[in-house]
């Protein structure tokens, strides 16, 4: 073959560099596309819909023996199942979704690919990052939404129980949508960090689960409060019945769930740097 | 910039894995528009290298020139006119073909007509796009990454091993492509650990042992390096006796078997000037032939002796 070679013609000007937020808009058009049949997008509608199914089956079946004399079924119905939710559900829910949503690439050996493609690391960080925050939100919303589904359906059903002769305390359903979704952001930050990081899927469960058992295990520590993976458990407990019979929780932060968003913005911070240092294949 | 002008340019890249070194001052010169077939067995930093040349790694000296640009500081524009495939294809299992395709492309902001296209280069039906990769034969997914990689319509295609797990039709396939791209102006960095699969397309070679590139030049150089080491092999009754009788011809020959002897070729006049004189001397001539060595032993001539050129 001849080694003659076309020259100057074929010399190539600088391209443009995409703006930051271009390049995020399209990682993250990306981002959606590869959620499509993953296990991250059914976990979130099962983590969502799991409490809820449970409290239901309870209130259905044995609603009788809780629920007594014609007092108001919702706060019982609501706060059993934000308990189930947020004691061991929602905080396992999470670190399973980071490290499902870290490992699609992982598994696919794809980090070589995507960095090697006209989009900066920030791009990618953020991107992931804002897939999970939106997952974990339509997780939370459809609990929320399901939960009063559910309790006008058992008022459908079973109206012995009373749910159609009440209100439904639609303002604190959310309000602990609000507070809850704070509580879960420092374990979130924490496990998306540790899942970028070492790149497995065993790893970062296995640190997640290790923690939610000790946070467990550490319940009466005075210091629990500052685990991030306390909070959503937390939560939960601020949860009160009122003297007339209602449900109410405060319409400020408490103080774990800004020591959730100090860990969100330290372990993020602190990540992106980390991150800087790995290899980027 | 001398003429052809450089696509592609390192100058001193090295890099080393934690206090290992894995390559030492490897000085690339990718020409415009050519074949360039990046030669060296398995391990001598191929892949290393063509990871720092995308910028997944970052050197421990020296830099990279991409266009006439540096690519740590234009990395994210450069990059938007480079395809490339490395090592094992990155392949969504649980998407289809035609998704995978989708991902990258909207992560490059490519027009959607390009999908087609590409499936149509590399010959994946419209219906093998529609399954799910992981139903994909390895064939199929080595198309299916080149796709990936030809995606942006690159100035620059870089391609690491891209015939493995390809059958013979598809290696010819993949070998027409490659040309057909660098006809319309594509520049092909192309690794490879075998020398016959790169001698088939490439313009321009360059060699790696252990880190260190050992040869860099056109093709035609690499050949007539061969040239130089052409032997003349002789089979006769007694080769020592032969030696023995014709010091003059036979002084520089070495006896590699009882009956045969292998000397440096010189020239057609050298050959029967040989068998008159054997033929006066009295010994039988049962074989006299010239042999060139492959371009295959030059290779491994190359890599062997590790003699920087």
């Amino acid at each position: 073959m001849s080694a003659t070679l076309p020259s100057a013609e074929f010399a190539v000007a600088l391209p443009a560099t995409p703006s930051p937020l271009q390049q995020l808009q399209r990682t993250l058009s990306g981002d959606m596309l590869k959620l499509r049949r993953t296990a991250a997008l059914r976990l979130s509608l099962f983590s969502g819909a799991l409490p809820v199914l449970l409290t239901f089956c309870i209130f259905y079946f044995k609603g009788q023996y809780i629920i007594k004399g014609g007092i108001d079924p919702w706060p019982k119905f609501v706060s059993m199942a934000w308990q189930t939710a947020g004691t061991l559900l929602l905080p396992l829910f999470v670190v399973l979704l980071t490290s499902l949503i870290v490992n699609v690439e992982t598994k696919s050996g794809a980090w070589k690919h995507l960095f090697a493609l006209p989009v900066g690391r920030g791009a990618v960080f953020v991107s992931k990052l804002l897939v999970l925050l939106g997952l974990n939100m339509l997780a939370l919303l459809l609990f929320a939404g399901l939960l009063l589904g559910a309790g006008f359906l058992l008022g459908l059903v079973k109206p012995g129980l009373g749910f159609q002769n009440h209100q439904a305390p639609l303002e604190t359903v959310l309000w602990m949508f609000g507070h809850t979704y704070v509580a879960t952001l420092g374990l979130l930050a924490v496990q998306y960090i540790v899942s970028l990081y070492w790149r497995s899927f065993v790893v970062p469960v296995g640190v997640g689960m290790g923690a939610v058992v000790a946070t467990i295990a550490l319940l009466n520590w005075e210091h629990v409060d500052k685990i991030p993976y306390s909070a959503p458990l937390g939560t939960t407990m601020q949860m009160k019945m009122t003297k007339l019979g209602g449900l109410e929780v405060a319409h400020t932060l408490f103080k774990h769930e800004w020591y959730s968003l100090a860990w969100f913005a330290g372990a993020l911070l602190l990540g992106y740097v980390l991150l800087q240092l790995r290899r980027a294949d | 910039m001398t003429t052809p002008t450089l696509l592609l340019e390192t100058q001193g890249l090295s890099f080393r894995f934690g206090k290992r070194p894995i390559l030492h001052d490897i000085n690339l010169q990718v020409p415009t528009g050519s074949i360039y077939g990046f030669l060296g067995p398995n391990g001598a930093g191929k892949s290393t290298t063509m990871r720092l040349l995308l910028g997944l790694l970052r050197p421990a000296a020296g830099s990279v020139q991409l266009f006439g640009y540096d690519l740590a500081k234009h990395r994210v524009a450069l990059l938007s006119r480079v395809g490339a495939l490395i090592e094992n294809p990155s392949l969504y299992d649980h998407l289809t073909g035609y998704e995978n395709l989708e991902a990258t492309r909207r992560l490059r902001g490519i027009p959607a007509t390009r999908t087609a296209e590409v499936l149509e280069l590399v010959g994946l039906s419209p219906d093998s796009a529609r399954r799910p990769a992981k139903e994909y034969s390895l064939g199929m997914r080595q198309r299916l990454g080149l796709a990936l990689a030809l995606l942006p319509n690159p100035a620059l295609l870089m391609l690491d091993e891209p015939t493995n797990g390809l059958d013979p039709n598809g290696i010819i396939e993949m070998r027409e492509l490659l040309r057909r791209l660098q006809s319309q102006g594509t520049t092909i960095l192309l690794s490879s650990h075998l020398i016959a699969e790169i001698e088939k397309v490439a313009t321009h070679v360059g060699v790696i042992q252990q880190g260190k590139l050992v040869f860099q030049g056109s093709l035609p150089e690499l050949q007539r390096l061969q040239t130089g080491r052409a032997h003349l092999v002789l089979e006769t009754e007694s080769a020592d006796t032969c030696r023995n009788l014709l010091p003059q011809l036979l002084g520089e020959a070495t006896i590699t078997g009882l009956s045969t002897l292998r000397l440096p070729y010189h020239s057609r006049e050298q050959v029967a000037t040989l068998a008159e004189a054997l033929v006066a001397a009295g010994q039988p001539i049962y074989g006299l032939h010239s042999e060139q060595p492959s371009l295959e032993d030059t290779f491994l001539h190359l890599t062997e002796t590790n003699a920087a050129i």
